[in-house]
């Protein structure tokens, strides 16, 4: 039975090492650029043979295999009773001991290698912020299983209570992206900086190899002047199309290596999500440390009514800016399933209020001048360039319309914002979570009366945050007086 | 005043002396500086003075310590009303932060040898927050900041997220 071992291994006290063929994943993982990259390097240029090369890489492979052993050696974990301990070093011995009341997330994670050998890597996660913190790579999945049992706490003292209820039981699934749904979030992933990613990459790959862009440029360019003579439009539309073809098809290979199979489930106060399609990651998110939900649409997908639901847990997680996904592509009643499930207040569009009108004066001021300017110096050099004039309509549109889409209230234990036109986000910020709140005025702001709320939150990303801005000055003195009543 | 009715305590004299003095040392060695530039430039375009730099970075030093220094000093203002520490600052843009005491991380009291020399303190209460994890208060007498810090550590809770 799966209890019993559980406990039997939770007894088993005293240092371990990761897996053994930990040492050969290392190593292979190094290998590129050590064993062969640098006797290569070495080799041309100071103008040696074939020979040379081939026994140079074996000597560093022998050099660089006993030195991964013995990095293995040194490396060593255990799980006492209140703490994770890892020793690692050759001269230099670290010692770190994490408290297990401090771990927070214990993320499971299978790379390409690590699949083929049945491995998995090992992340506890405490919200220091420091991405390193403690990864074990890589050990077996049943000790993965047995780990993430032990250091998340609940699962020990219910072995000890006696439940032999094997864990997996209690969770359910939320929410899962079928095949098809995973396609169509690709489709809405369409990236062209994802093209130039592509191109740079080319570059580089044709930097080390002697022919690359330049080289294929150059044929593009004469192959292009051969036909363009001729085929002037159809080229120039046929490269277009091309370019849109690619965007799309990164964009949903993209899409697919990340999101394939990707499921949400949820226990006893906490979600488990695993997704990926060559490196399968599993993160477990503790429903006590999300600190707000964040629903975001984007123009097509939110046109369709889809959404992408995901939380603020306090940093140090796998993903930067410590957000989490939930749902990557999901309809209305299936976010406002999981947040319900998260414990949090629905969010609630009807009773949400307007910012100021002026808001809408100041967002014109910020987005006229600089267009105007750069037609302006347009002008200098051609006539023509009032019909620039129209390319600032879509800024001037989206300005008009900012203050339809930016509403507040703070509601039912919660502050609820939602704020962008292109990009639509919907923020539900449990007050306790607020943590510092910051009244700000700019000069346009003075003149005009207004205010901007800053929400601080634990984990939050500098750029996305659920500030209202450009309330009366008034509302806003009461918004900051109630928020802060509300956490103390 | 954002807030209007959380009436906000100055800063003590001995900071606008400390921030004067930053602000002179700062403009004194930026003027000197920019001579270096001014030489260079004028071996390279005839019609360039020397002088130029530093006639323009002078003036606006002077400006700034006589002038913009006592500005930004007098927008300062904190209160604490026990259960939360509000901090004021900004002369043309303004700010008025509140952290609550429940929030706070870990409380610092700093005094840097310029704060030493005209008795004022720093307070720096951090939070677990991103953009406001740390919220300054200068310009207090030390014993007023020991004063908040050992009210705040009171009121510390065990999980602040």
């Amino acid at each position: 039975m799966v209890s019993e071992e559980v406990l039997e291994d939770l007894d088993d006290h005293g240092p371990r090492r990761v897996h053994p063929l930990t040492v050969v994943i290392w190593f292979l993982k190094k290998a590129p650029q050590n064993v062969l990259g640098l006797p290569a390097i070495i080799g041309i240029t100071s103008g040696r043979g074939l020979g040379w090369i081939a026994l140079a890489a074996v000597g560093i492979a022998v050099v660089s295999l006993v030195w991964t052993w013995i990095n293995w050696r040194r490396f060593t974990y255990e799980v006492t009773d209140s703490e994770l301990v890892i020793e690692r070093g050759l001269l230099n011995r670290t010692r770190r001991s994490i408290p297990l009341e401090r771990i927070q997330d214990v993320g499971i994670e299978q790379g390409p290698l690590s699949r083929i050998f049945g491995l998995a890597e090992v992340r506890v996660e405490t919200g220091g912020g420091d991405k390193d913190e403690a990864v074990l790579d890589s050990v077996t999945l049943s000790e993965a299983a047995r780990l993430r049992g032990a250091l998340r706490g609940a699962p020990v003292k219910r072995a000890s209570v006696g439940l032999d209820q094997p864990v997996e039981d209690s969770l359910t699934e939320v929410f899962a992206m079928t095949p098809g749904r995973v396609l169509l979030l690709g489709l809405f992933s369409f990236s062209l900086v994802w093209i130039a990613a592509l191109a740079t990459g080319i570059q580089f790959l044709g930097d080390a190899i002697g022919y690359g862009w330049d080289e294929i440029a150059d044929l593009a360019e004469t192959a292009q002047g051969e036909v363009q003579s001729r085929l002037n439009y159809s080229t120039g539309f046929g490269l277009f199309g091309l370019v849109v073809l690619l965007g799309v098809v990164t964009g949903v290979a993209r899409t697919v290596l990340r999101e394939w199979n990707f499921k949400l489930r949820a226990g006893i106060g906490r979600f488990r999500r695993t997704r990926g399609l060559l490196t399968r990651s599993e993160v477990v998110v503790a429903m006590r440390r999300i600190q707000l939900a964040l629903i975001q649409r984007g123009p097509f997908r939110g046109l369709l009514g889809w959404n992408e639901l995901s939380v603020q847990t306090l940093g140090g997680s796998n993903d930067p800016s410590g957000r989490q996904v939930l749902a990557p592509l999901a309809r209305d009643y299936e976010v406002a399933g999981i947040v319900e499930k998260a414990g949090l207040p629905p969010f609630e569009r009807l009773p949400l209020r307007p910012v100021a009108p002026a808001h809408i004066l100041r967002a014109l001021v910020l987005a006229i001048p600089l267009p105007l300017l750069v037609i302006a110096a347009a002008l200098l050099l051609t006539p023509f360039a009032w019909l620039g004039l129209i390319l600032t309509l879509p800024p001037v549109l989206t300005a008009l319309l900012q203050r339809k889409f930016h509403r507040y209230a703070l509601r039912s234990a919660s502050l609820q914002v939602m704020r962008g036109v292109l990009a639509q986000r919907d923020w539900i910020v449990p007050v306790e979570n607020v943590q510092v709140v910051t009244l700000r005025q700019g000069l346009i702001q003075r003149w005009l009366g207004l205010v901007t709320i800053d929400i601080d939150t634990a984990g939050a990303s500098l750029t996305s945050t659920p500030a209202v801005v450009d309330v009366v000055l008034e509302d806003g003195a009461t918004l900051a007086r109630d928020l802060v009543a509300g956490i103390s | 005043m954002l807030l209007p009715d959380t009436p906000l305590h100055p800063l003590e004299h001995g900071q606008l002396k400390a921030m004067r003095l930053s602000a002179a040392v700062f403009w004194t060695i930026a003027t000197l500086v920019s001579i270096g530039p001014g030489f260079g430039l004028s071996t390279a375009f005839d019609w360039f003075p020397f002088w130029l730099p530093p006639a323009v970075i002078g003036p606006l030093g002077l400006w700034s310590v006589l002038y913009a220094t006592p500005k930004r000093w007098a927008r300062w203002g904190w209160a604490w009303t026990g259960k939360e520490l509000h901090v004021a600052s900004g002369w043309l843009a303004r700010r008025h932060t509140i952290v609550p005491a429940a929030r706070v991380q870990h409380i610092d009291v700093t005094q840097g040898p310029v704060e030493r020399m005209f008795g004022v303190a720093t307070l720096v209460l951090h939070t677990a927050g991103t953009a406001n994890s740390e919220v300054d208060l200068p310009g207090i007498t030390r014993e007023t900041a020991e004063e908040i810090r050992d009210a705040i550590r009171d009121q510390l809770t065990v999980d602040p997220w």
